[in-house]
C-alpha cells in the first residue's frame, strides 16, 4: 500500500522539532546566541569592578561597568522571556498537530481493533499522552544549544580565570554523568509501565461509566470499587517507584553540583592565601561556578523530559501502530464512479479467533435489483452486509462491486457509490441540518469542507417528507424560541397567523390546549408564569431569577404568598426527592419533573433538613431553592402533588395585584401576555395557540401540527420554520431524538446522498408501522431498478417484492430466488414465514 | 390563612391517584411500593374524545393502558371487515405484554364514549425496571400464571364449542 505521508505512528519524536517549525526555531537560535553573551558579559563586569573600579578608587568606572552589567542583566532577561514564549508557541504547535494526526490516523483504524481497544484508551492518549513529548519537542533544538553555550562559555571563562582551579571544579560533571543516566534508565523502565498501566486504567473507567446502568442494575458497586481499587494500587506503586528514581536523579544531580563550590573553596582559598590568585579572580571564579549550576540543572531536566517523553510518544505510538484496511483515497485519479452491479464469488469471512461467520458465499444483482437477507439472528446477514460495505476486510473469495475488487478501492470510491444505514445508526452531536449532511458532505468532492454540490433546501425537505422526518422537523422549529433581533418579519406573520388559528381551530382544540386566559388559573403554565402573567424583559425578572430578586419577594410578602409558596416548595421536594431519590440521572426520569438530575442531590440535603428542623428555621439559600421549586411548578406536567382550588384563587387574584405594582413601579420590567404581542419566552407553537398543549399524545399532537401546516403555508411560513427545525441541535449521540427519529435521520442522510448502492441493516426496525410502510413503499418506487438495495430484513412482511430473497444460516446462502418461488419451493422461507 | 396552608399540604393528586389504581391492577399488584411509587410518576393520563383510537391493529403502540373511566371497544378486521371483539370499561388494565416486549396489536382498541386513561410507555418501564431487577422475575411470574389460567378457563368454559379450534390450542406450553 504506497502511502503519500508517513502515518504519525512511524514518525520518531525527534522528526517533530523542525518539521514545519524551521523558522521558529531559527528565530529562537538567534535569541539563545544574545542571551548566552548577556549571561557572560555580567561576570567580566564583575571581575573589572572589583580589579579595576573598586581598587582604583574610580567612580566613572565603577558607574560604566555597573551599567554594562545592568543592561546586561536587563537583556538576558527579556532573551529568557522570549525563548520560554517561543518555546511554548512550538510545543503547543506541535502538540495540536500531534493530536490531529493521531486523532486522523485513530478514526481509520479497521473496525477490528477498536474491538479490543477501549474508548478511554484512546482519550487518555490524546489527550495526556502526548503533552509531555510536545514540551519536550518545544526545548528539542533551545535547551540544549542554550545551555550548552552557556555551560562551553563559563567554562572558557573559568580556565581564562585559572586552568587548574577550573579544571578541579569542572571534574564534578563527568562524575554526575556516569551515575545520572544509570538512575534515569530505572526511571524509563517505571514510566513504560506507567504509560501502560494509565491506558489500561482510562479504558477501564470508560467501560465502567458506559456500563454504568449495569453496575447501578445489579448493584454490583462493591465489585466495581474493588477492580478499580486493585488497578489504581498498582498504578500507585509503578508511579511511586517513577517518582523515586526521577528525584533519585535530581538529588543526585544537587549533591554533585553542591560539592563544586567545596572544591573551589578549598583549593582557590589555598592559592589566594599563597598569593597565586587575585581575590577579584577568586570571586570572579566563585560566581562563575555558582552559574554553572543553572544551566547544568536545566539539562538534567532537559536530559528527563527527553527521556520521559520519548517513551510517552514511542509506547503510544506503538500502541496505535496499525493499518488501515484500505486506502482512504484514490492515488492519482478521481473516485470511480462505478456501475451498481454486485458479484460475490465464494466469499468467506473468518474472525481472528477462527470462528468462520460467512461461508462460500455467492450472488450476482444486477444493477437496480433489490436483494433482501433474511434468516435467524447469527446467521451472517448483517456480517455480509458489512463486507459490501467494505467495513470488515473479507478473508477469502471476491466481491466485484461493478466489476472491480472491493478490497482493492479506496474508501472514497467506496462512499462515493455506497451508502450504508446501520443497524444502530449513530448520530453525532450537532444540527439536525448538519447530521442531514453528513454523508453527502463526505462524499462530495474536496476534504468534506462544505462544497457545491450539496443538495438544496428543497432536496432536503423532500427527503424529510419521503422519510417522514418532515413532522418531527417541523415540530423542533414550532418548538424554538425567537429573538426580536434575528426574527422580526417571521414574528409578525405569526401573529397573523395566531388570529387565523384562533378563528379556526379555536375552539375544536380548546381540549388539547389551555389558552393564556387572563382570569384562568393555568395548570400547564408555572406558579411564576401564573403570577406575572408576562415575559420578563429584564434578566433580574427571568423567571429563574425570581426567587432572588428582591421586588419580587417583598411582593410575595405583600401578597401573604411567600409562607404558602415556601410550603408548597417543601411539599415538592419532599415528594420528588421521596420518589426519585435513588434513580440514576436519566432524562426519562426526570422530564416530569420540577427539578433536574444535577438538582436532586442538593434537594435531597433540604429534604433532609426539613426532617430534622421546622422550615422557618433552615437557612436563606434553601428558602431560596424551596422558593424556586415553588414558582416553577406547573400542575399539569408535575403531578407528584396537586394545589388546591383556593390557592390557585388565591394566586390567580394576586395576579391582578401585581400587574397593578408593577405597572406602577417598574412598567418596562414586564411584557404582559397579549393577543396582539409575540411573546419572547414561549415557544413558536405557544405563540400561534397563545396558550399551551395539556397532551402528549402523539395522535393528538399530529392533528394540532396538521392544522397548523395548513395555516403556516397559507402565510407562507412553512419553509421558514422548517429551516429554524433544521437547527435544532439532536445533542451528544442524538439524545434529543427518539429511536425512531433517530434511524428515520439515518435513513434520510443516505436517501439523500442517493447511492447507486444502499445498504440497509435493519434499517426500519425501530419505526412505527406507517414510517415502516411509508420506507418500504419509497424503496419499491423511487429507489428500485435506480439503486441496487441490499436490505437485511427483520419482518418477512416487508420482502415480497425485493427481486431476489437470499436465506442465511450458519453464514451460508441456503436458498435464493424470487419471494412467490421460494414459498412454492416449501423451502427455508416458507418455513420462516410460516414460524413467523 | 391557617385552613388555605391546611388544605396545601395534601390536596388529592395525580400521582396519588396513579398509584392507588396500579396496585389494584393484577401486573402490578405484587412490587413493593418503593418500585411502584416510581411506575405511578411515570404514567400519563389522556382524556379521548369518543371514536379515538387508542391503539390500531397491526402497530406496535409501546403501551400498555389502564381505564379510569369511561368505555373502549375492540375491534378486528379481518379482509377488510370489522368484526367488534369486547369491550373494556373502568378498572380495565390491557397491554401489560406490550411493556415486556415487542407485540404488535391483533386487534384495535377504539372509545366508546369519552374515556380518562393512564398509560405508561414500553420506554418508561424497561427504564424504570432496570432500577428494581429484582421484581421483574415476579411480574413475569404473575404473567405466566395469567396466561395459564386464561388457557384452563378457555378450555373449561369454550372447548366444547369452539369446534376445530381445539388442534390450535396450547399457548400455555409456549
Amino acid at each position: 500500500m504506497a502511502e503519500v505521508e508517513r502515518p504519525i505512528v512511524k514518525r520518531s519524536l525527534l522528526s517533530w522539532v523542525f518539521d514545519g517549525n524551521l523558522g521558529w526555531q531559527i528565530t529562537l537560535l538567534g535569541v539563545i546566541a544574545v542571551a548566552v553573551f548577556t549571561r557572560v558579559l555580567p561576570l567580566e563586569m564583575q571581575k573589572r569592578i572589583v580589579n579595576q573600579a573598586i581598587t582604583l578608587r574610580n567612580v566613572d568606572l565603577l558607574l560604566l561597568y555597573c551599567g554594562y552589567y545592568l543592561a546586561a542583566v536587563l537583556v538576558a532577561s527579556a532573551c529568557k522571556y522570549l525563548i520560554n514564549i517561543l518555546e511554548t508557541l512550538i510545543s503547543q504547535r506541535v502538540l495540536a498537530r500531534m493530536r490531529a494526526a493521531l486523532y486522523a490516523h485513530i478514526i481509520t483504524l479497521p473496525l477490528s481493533f477498536f474491538r479490543h481497544t477501549q474508548p478511554g484508551t484512546v482519550v487518555n492518549a490524546i489527550a495526556n499522552e502526548l503533552v509531555v513529548p510536545s514540551n519536550f519537542v518545544g526545548m528539542a533544538m533551545s535547551t540544549p544549544v542554550s545551555n550548552i553555550l552557556t555551560l562551553l562559555a563559563f567554562a572558557g571563562f573559568l580556565f581564562w580565570l585559572n586552568p587548574l582551579l577550573a579544571a578541579v571544579s569542572l571534574s564534578i560533571y563527568p562524575a554526575a554523568m556516569l551515575v545520572i543516566p544509570f538512575l534515569q534508565k530505572r526511571a524509563n523502565i517505571a514510566n513504560k509501565s506507567r504509560v501502560d498501566q494509565a491506558r489500561v486504567f482510562s479504558g477501564r473507567i470508560a467501560e465502567a461509566i458506559s456500563g454504568i446502568h449495569e453496575i447501578q442494575g445489579n448493584g454490583t458497586y462493591r465489585i466495581e470499587t474493588r477492580k478499580f481499587n486493585k488497578m489504581v494500587e498498582r498504578l500507585q506503586k509503578v508511579r511511586v517507584t517513577w517518582s523515586l528514581y526521577r528525584f533519585g536523579v535530581k538529588s543526585t544531580n544537587n549533591l554533585f553540583t553542591s560539592l563544586g563550590p567545596f572544591l573551589v573553596f578549598i583549593l582557590g582559598g589555598y592559592l589566594t592565601i599563597k598569593g597565586q590568585l587575585e581575590l577579584g579572580s577568586l570571586v570572579a571564579f566563585l560566581s562563575a561556578q555558582e552559574k554553572l549550576y543553572d544551566p547544568w540543572k536545566e539539562l538534567i531536566e532537559f536530559y528527563q523530559v527527553h527521556q520521559d517523553g520519548a517513551v510517552n510518544y514511542t509506547r503510544t505510538m506503538e500502541f496505535f501502530d496499525a493499518v488501515p484496511e484500505h486506502r482512504l483515497e484514490p492515488t492519482g485519479r478521481k473516485p470511480l464512479e462505478l456501475e451498481a452491479s454486485l458479484d460475490i464469488q465464494n466469499l468467506s469471512f473468518v474472525t481472528e479467533s477462527g470462528i468462520r461467520l460467512l461461508d462460500d458465499v455467492n450472488l450476482t444483482l444486477k444493477p437496480g435489483e433489490h436483494l433482501a437477507l433474511v434468516g435467524f439472528s447469527g446467521s451472517g446477514k448483517s456480517t455480509l452486509a458489512m463486507c459490501i460495505g467494505q467495513l470488515y476486510d473479507y478473508s477469502e473469495g471476491h466481491i466485484l462491486l461493478g466489476n472491480e475488487e472491493l478490497a482493492h478501492l479506496s474508501r472514497k470510491d467506496v462512499v462515493t457509490n455506497v451508502g450504508i444505514v446501520a443497524q444502530n445508526p449513530f448520530i453525532f452531536e450537532g444540527t439536525m441540518a448538519e447530521n442531514l449532511l453528513y454523508a453527502c458532505e463526505a462524499a462530495a468532492p474536496g476534504d468534506g469542507a462544505p462544497a457545491d454540490g450539496l443538495p438544496t433546501l428543497d432536496d432536503i425537505i423532500a427527503v424529510l417528507h419521503q422519510t417522514g422526518l418532515f413532522t418531527d422537523v417541523l415540530r423542533f422549529g414550532l418548538n424554538a424560541f425567537l429573538s426580536p433581533e434575528k426574527h422580526r418579519e417571521v414574528i409578525k406573520s405569526i401573529i397573523r397567523v395566531r388570529r387565523k388559528f384562533q378563528e379556526k381551530f379555536g375552539e375544536r382544540l380548546a381540549d388539547y390546549v389551555e389558552f393564556f386566559n387572563e382570569n384562568q388559573y393555568l395548570s400547564y403554565s408555572t406558579v411564576a408564569e401564573n403570577l406575572t402573567f408576562g415575559a420578563a424583559n429584564r434578566e433580574a425578572f427571568a423567571n429563574v431569577h425570581l426567587s432572588g430578586n428582591d421586588y419580587f419577594l417583598k411582593f410575595l410578602d405583600r401578597a401573604d404568598l411567600r409562607r404558602l409558596l415556601l410550603n408548597l416548595g417543601a411539599r415538592l421536594a419532599r415528594q420528588t426527592v421521596d420518589i426519585l431519590g435513588n434513580l440514576p440521572p436519566e432524562g426519562v426520569f426526570f422530564e416530569q419533573s420540577p427539578m433536574t438530575a444535577e438538582e436532586l442531590p442538593a434537594y435531597k440535603t433540604i429534604v433532609e433538613q426539613i426532617r430534622r428542623r421546622k422550615l422557618e428555621e433552615l437557612p436563606a439559600e434553601d428558602h431560596r431553592k424551596l422558593l424556586d421549586l415553588a414558582l416553577r411548578f406547573t400542575p399539569g406536567v408535575h403531578k407528584m402533588v396537586g394545589l388546591a382550588a383556593e390557592v390557585q384563587r388565591l394566586i390567580l387574584e394576586r395576579r391582578a395585584q401585581f400587574r397593578a405594582d408593577i405597572s406602577r413601579d417598574l412598567p418596562d420590567a414586564f411584557t404582559f401576555y397579549s393577543q396582539n404581542d409575540y411573546i419572547y419566552s414561549q415557544t413558536i407553537l405557544n405563540n400561534i395557540f397563545f396558550g399551551k398543549t395539556k397532551t402528549s399524545s402523539t395522535q393528538t399532537q399530529e392533528i394540532i401540527t396538521q392544522n397548523i401546516v395548513q395555516l403556516l403555508i397559507e402565510k407562507d411560513l412553512l419553509e421558514t420554520i422548517v429551516d429554524i427545525g433544521m437547527h435544532y441541535n439532536v445533542g451528544s449521540k442524538g439524545d434529543n431524538l427518539s429511536g425512531g427519529q433517530r434511524q428515520k435521520l439515518a435513513i434520510a442522510r443516505v436517501f439523500l446522498k442517493a447511492p447507486r448502492v444502499l445498504i440497509m441493516d435493519e434499517a426500519t426496525s425501530a419505526l412505527d408501522n406507517k414510517s415502516q410502510a411509508r420506507i418500504q413503499n419509497l424503496l419499491e418506487t423511487r429507489w428500485k431498478r435506480k439503486s441496487t438495495l441490499i436490505a437485511v430484513a427483520h419482518r418477512l412482511d416487508t420482502i415480497r417484492k425485493f427481486d431476489k430473497i437470499a436465506v442465511m444460516k450458519a453464514g451460508k446462502i441456503i436458498e435464493m430466488g424470487g419471494y412467490d418461488d421460494l414459498i412454492a419451493r416449501k423451502g427455508a422461507l416458507y418455513e420462516l414465514v410460516g414460524r413467523k | 390563612m391557617s385552613s388555605l396552608e391546611e388544605s396545601s399540604l395534601g390536596p388529592s393528586c395525580e400521582f396519588q391517584e396513579n398509584l392507588n389504581l396500579l396496585r389494584q391492577t393484577h401486573f402490578f399488584s405484587g412490587l413493593p411500593l418503593e418500585s411502584l411509587k416510581v411506575f405511578a410518576y411515570l404514567c400519563m393520563r389522556e382524556r379521548l374524545h369518543a371514536g379515538a383510537f387508542l391503539f390500531r391493529q397491526g402497530e406496535d403502540d409501546h403501551q400498555a393502558y389502564y381505564i379510569v373511566s369511561g368505555k373502549a371497544r375492540l375491534e378486528r378486521s379481518e379482509n377488510g371487515h370489522e368484526r367488534d371483539i369486547r369491550e373494556f370499561g373502568a378498572g380495565a388494565f390491557i397491554g401489560g405484554l406490550t411493556l415486556l416486549g415487542e407485540t404488535r396489536r391483533l386487534y384495535s382498541l377504539r372509545t366508546v364514549e369519552e374515556t380518562v386513561c393512564i398509560l405508561l410507555s414500553r420506554d418508561k418501564f424497561t427504564k424504570a425496571i432496570q432500577q428494581f431487577p429484582e421484581q421483574l422475575p415476579r411480574i413475569i411470574r404473575i404473567v405466566v400464571r395469567s396466561i395459564n389460567d386464561w388457557e384452563d378457563r378457555f378450555i373449561g368454559e369454550l372447548a366444547a364449542d369452539c369446534g376445530g379450534c381445539l388442534p390450535r390450542l396450547g399457548v400455555s406450553l409456549l
